[in-house]
């Protein structure tokens, strides 16, 4: 946190109050898609969004403007949450300053781990909310959330993973990841191993959606298996202009950093996908799959 | 009861579903068709790679201290981790390379991994090894492994393939090496040399 130990955290925070008023737009000009619903579950995702730099800052005045506007109470990270060293200073200019906003505004933050992520201290931090864990889940209404590592899938995740998807009774199955097991980036691609182990268990036990980042663009996929597929590897770090053609691409954008906020009420989702200008390049109602619902009751 | 009922299901639906790369990799392959004794070798020696592995994190954990308690600072992880690498530098200066990965366990990971990359998943986990951002790195017993670089993911079919680890620690993968890395103090225990065949990639 910024602390007397660490000067230079309370220099980034007062240049980050300094720039506020030229990427945050106000609230009425906000093009705002979701329908706000009463009792909805509200949230942001981000992810590849830890590089400390300039454009990172952009996206969280952006998300801070929304929050304000759609008054979602919690924060998804995909992964790569702070890129390089681990230091103190890191962790300030990394996530403590950009979010601080949302942070004092009472947002909680769900990390899950990307490969440049530290697996034992950030869990350890307890601002991501991991309780000392590389995967966890958590409920929020009637959804419930799985973070998981997708850096180190061993037995003993699955085993869990398996145990825990078992047991859900919620009606909306949510997991998010750093790999993505579908994807038609150029950078990266999909990870098939994690893939092969993954998805027979969220196609068995009924997950609705997957979140995650690591190629840096934003992508939604066309349902696989009956689950939503959402690539947001962009709200740090991006890479232009990195898509093959595909027939599964249901929407990609590369030319600028995103986030998403995701609105859950009853049997759909709303979501919308913004860049760092303020631009809405995405966003729709998704149903919850009948087959999926399906799944979930065969397998309890 | 119900418990046992409920882990029986778990375990024949991971089998069913879940662990297909697991039971019919080459490497399991390769088991059944071994003779007694050689599959009573192999179990020795995976079981003498357990005793190892679980005797430094007992060790650690008796003699150096354990990870902190979630925390608000970044600071205490910062200097909690660096007492606690600090600390086993110094109790375990003298170990060296194969401590744990004895040659005779080494060799056993080798056809393991082996096994694993020439198995009927042998082309996702070549996969997924190649688009983990690879890294490369001299290695040392006892260093930290560098704050900025990115630890490569392992891909969960070799995960599968290897014996299970104590809390604590970690399988991770340095341009051809396996190693052994203490995750609470971020310590490289141990490596295999060319773990990996030069042709992985």
């Amino acid at each position: 946190m910024i602390s007397a130990r660490n000067p230079a955290a309370l220099v980034l925070a007062l240049v980050a109050i300094a720039v506020a008023p030229l990427a945050a737009q106000s609230k009425s000009n906000l093009d705002v898609k979701l329908p706000l619903l009463k009792g909805s579950v509200r949230f942001a995702v981000i992810g590849d969004s830890g590089t400390g730099e300039k454009e990172q800052y952009e996206i969280a005045k952006q998300m801070e403007a929304y929050r304000q506007a759609v008054n979602f109470d919690f924060v998804i990270m995909l992964g790569d949450n702070i890129y390089g060293g681990h230091t103190p200073h890191d962790f300030a200019r990394k996530f403590e300053v950009p979010y601080k906003p949302l942070l004092d505004a009472g947002v909680k933050f769900y990390a899950s781990l990307g490969n440049h992520d530290d697996p034992k201290l950030e869990p350890l931090y307890k601002p991501f909310n991991m309780n000392g864990e590389r995967y966890y889940t958590f409920k929020k209404g009637d959804v419930q959330f799985f973070a998981l590592d997708s850096n180190y899938m061993d037995a003993q995740q699955l085993s869990w993973l398996e145990q825990n998807l078992r047991s859900s009774k919620a009606h909306w199955k949510i997991c998010f990841f750093h790999h993505p097991l579908y994807n038609d980036g150029k950078m990266h691609g999909p990870d098939l191993d994690l893939r092969n182990q993954l998805s027979p268990l969220l196609k068995i036990y009924g997950v609705n959606v997957v979140f995650s980042g690591h190629e840096h663009a934003y992508e939604r996929l066309k349902p696989v298996d009956n689950i939503y597929y959402f690539i947001q590897g962009d709200s740090g770090k991006l890479v232009r202009h990195d898509f093959h053609a595909s027939d599964e691409m249901a929407k990609s954008f590369d030319r600028d950093r995103t986030f998403m906020i995701v609105e859950i009420a009853g049997e759909n989702l709303y979501f919308q996908t913004i860049s760092a200008s303020g631009e809405t390049v995405d966003s729709g109602e998704l149903p919850r799959p009948a087959a999926s619902v399906k799944a979930a009751e065969t397998a309890r | 009861m119900a418990k046992r009922a409920k882990s029986t299901m778990r375990a024949t639906l991971i089998v069913k579903y879940l662990a297909p790369a697991a039971v019919l990799t080459a490497a399991a392959a390769l088991a059944q068709s071994k003779s007694p004794a050689r599959r009573a070798n192999t179990t020795v020696l995976v079981q003498q790679f357990r005793t190892r592995a679980n005797g430094y994190i007992t060790w650690r954990e008796k003699n150096v201290g354990r990870a902190p308690a979630p925390t608000n600072s970044p600071e205490k992880l910062d200097d909690a981790r660096h007492e606690l690498a600090n600390k086993i530098r110094t109790a375990r200066a003298g170990a060296k390379q194969g401590q744990i990965f004895t040659p005779e366990i080494a060799d056993y990971f080798r056809k393991q991994i082996s096994a694993t990359l020439n198995g009927p998943h042998g082309n996702e986990v070549r996969q997924s090894l190649r688009h983990a951002e690879p890294v490369k790195m001299d290695l040392q017993i006892n260093q930290s492994y560098p704050a900025n670089v990115p630890l490569q993911s392992t891909p969960p079919t070799l995960l599968l393939n290897l014996p299970e680890l104590p809390k604590g620690m970690e399988y991770r993968i340095i341009d051809r090496e396996l190693v052994l890395r203490d995750s609470d103090a971020n310590i490289i225990v141990d490596y295999i040399p060319d773990a990996f065949p030069a042709d992985t990639e």
